[in-house]
């Protein structure tokens, strides 16, 4: 039996340029930072980003010109402002960004992830979204309508959505990549099990034992996980509940760097291009210090 | 604490409170629909049920979160699920009663752009985009709007339709959206509402201090208005003193 665990960058080795990924974060929660650091240092080009509700790590590939296409539910960086380097690159090209909602992208994923070509929703109908949508390049591909056959309503049809890789950072994870994830967990199942490879990373790498004893929380089952990466804080500046809170000081400075495209480079040669591996990028954002002072209290979870 | 006269926010929060029944849904993002809803449970609401659209029901946080991704509006809910549970099988199975809307501008029928801005010369500034707020448009029994009241955001025509209230004037049924609608819109000036006829925004009360010529001269579009024109009640000292003691003491929201 081969060995699932690996390292970031043997995964990130494997994805080939112009693929679908599909990273799990939402907003400033969870988001998969090692992963995005990765795919930038390793310059993966021409990317599709699919994400129900973006922020930091979508911010980063789009700001790094690694990404050809973003179909999004919406997104910001919470309190600490917008996504700018998405929103420029909105700006630049009309058809770059694919605009959907939260809830019509999950069900996209859950079509994917139950094996179904499309799926009806009753979102989207009489908005400039989906006159966006009918009207650009996701018209015949992604969108239909249809009288329900049963009842005669109206219904807007969205193709599934299957990206070649899902990512998703979780709390813990075995060897076998069982994976359990703390806290509220948005579209993660969706996106995770409507991905043609998963690959997981994790915060604590634990013995099968520790899943077996709270089968419950295991959200993805490791028969359906191609690797496992070992990754403590692989989230940093971004909040993992129960792990630590999100690093309102790096998240300032990245959006003082991201304002304006002048300035963005800046932030990807010191914290990314210029570090080798998150290890170092973490040294650089204050080491073991800074990640004592992010550790989440246990019982509050931050 | 009493020295300390009203603010606009907090007559906002009284407002939504009032519109707010107990044993109800609501769907709400953080800031001050969150803070309505709380001062609603603690006073005459004990029963209503807040959900969060990225998987929490009825949160009890004890610090201020700075959004929705923050673990601070996760803290002592009575589940954790995800968007397949609160969104779907909650708001778009019909059960929510209540979905609370922020917006960049809105028209008089009540449809929301958070979308995009356009400048004088045309050029197009990107923001939030839907997020949930299409998903709630769309689905909630009724849709309440909080937003400054300012000439620029609420208009004649939104420069980009997110999420859809009634559609050139027409009935829900029309467009095909099973949720009811814009119910009311809550500002640091008034209270609007929408005319069951016309589905055009109508004035509904103007809050204590404010002239009806500053309203009309910061709404965009004409709004109806009626004769007289109520006043919006002031919270009451126990709502007062429940928003600035215990619900947001250091004023996240309401300063």
């Amino acid at each position: 039996m081969s060995e699932k665990v690996k390292t970031i960058a043997e995964v990130v080795k494997t994805i080939p340029d112009g693929a679908h990924i599909a990273l799990g974060g939402f907003a400033i929660a969870r988001n998969n930072i090692s992963v995005a650091h990765e795919l930038i240092r390793q310059q993966k080009k021409n990317l599709t980003l699919s994400q129900s509700v973006v922020g930091l790590e979508n911010d980063l590939l789009v700001g790094a010109g690694l990404v050809k296409r973003l179909i999004m539910g919406g997104g910001s960086l919470d309190r600490f402002g917008p996504v700018h380097c998405v929103n420029r690159a909105r700006e630049a090209s009309r058809d770059f960004a694919h605009d959907y909602s939260s809830l019509s992208i999950t069900f996209r994923y859950l079509a994917g992830a139950l094996g179904i070509s499309f799926i009806p929703i009753k979102c989207l109908l009489a908005s400039e979204i989906l006159e966006r949508l009918e009207a650009g390049s996701a018209s015949k591909e992604d969108v239909s309508r249809m009288k329900c056959p049963f009842t005669g309503e109206e219904y807007l049809l969205m193709r599934a959505l299957n990206p070649d890789v899902s990512f998703v950072h979780v709390q813990r994870a075995d060897r076998d990549g069982n994976s359990q994830i703390d806290g509220p967990i948005w579209s993660n199942e969706e996106s995770v099990k409507a991905g043609n490879r998963i690959i997981i990373t994790t915060e604590e790498l634990v013995p099968t034992e520790v899943i077996r004893r709270e089968p419950a929380r295991t959200i993805i089952p490791g028969h359906r996980v191609e690797a496992v990466v070992h990754q403590p804080f692989g989230g940093h500046p971004t909040g993992v509940f129960g792990c630590y809170d999100f690093d309102a000081e790096h998240l300032k400075l990245y959006v003082n760097h991201s304002k304006k495209a002048e300035t963005f480079p800046e932030y990807l040669k010191t914290y990314v291009t210029g570090t080798k591996d998150h290890w170092e990028y973490l040294e650089k954002v204050g080491g073991l210090k800074r990640m004592d002072e992010l550790k989440a209290i246990q019982i509050q979870g931050y | 604490m009493s020295d300390v006269p009203v603010r606009p926010t907090e007559i906002m929060a009284a407002a939504g409170s009032r519109e707010l029944h107990d044993g109800e849904v609501a769907v709400v993002g953080i800031g001050l629909p969150q803070v309505t809803c709380v001062l609603a449970k603690r006073t005459h609401a004990p029963t209503l049920t807040a959900l969060l659209e990225i998987g929490v029901i009825n949160m009890d946080p004890k610090d201020t979160p700075v959004g929705l991704a923050d673990s601070r509006s996760f803290y002592r809910a009575t589940c954790w699920s995800g968007f397949l549970d609160i969104m779907g099988m909650n708001l778009h199975r019909g059960v929510v009663d209540v979905g609370f809307l922020g917006a960049l501008e809105i028209d008089r029928y009540g449809n929301i752009n958070t979308t995009l801005l356009k400048d004088e010369s045309g050029k197009v500034r990107y923001f939030n985009g839907s997020a949930g707020g299409n998903d709630v448009a769309s689905l909630a029994k009724r849709v309440m709007m909080i937003l400054r009241h300012d000439k620029r955001k609420l208009l004649n025509a939104v420069a980009h339709l997110t999420s859809p209230g009634f559609v050139g004037g027409k009935s829900r049924k029309e467009l095909n959206l099973r949720g009811g609608g814009p119910h009311r819109v809550i500002t640091d000036k008034a209270v609007l509402g929408f005319d069951s006829a016309t589905r055009s925004a109508t004035l509904l009360s103007l809050h204590p201090g404010i002239q009806l010529d500053d309203v009309v001269a910061h709404t965009g579009f004409a709004l109806q208005i009626p004769n007289p024109v109520p006043l919006t009640p002031l919270p009451t000292a126990e709502e007062l003193r429940l928003l600035r003691e215990e619900i947001d003491p250091k004023n996240v929201y309401l300063g």
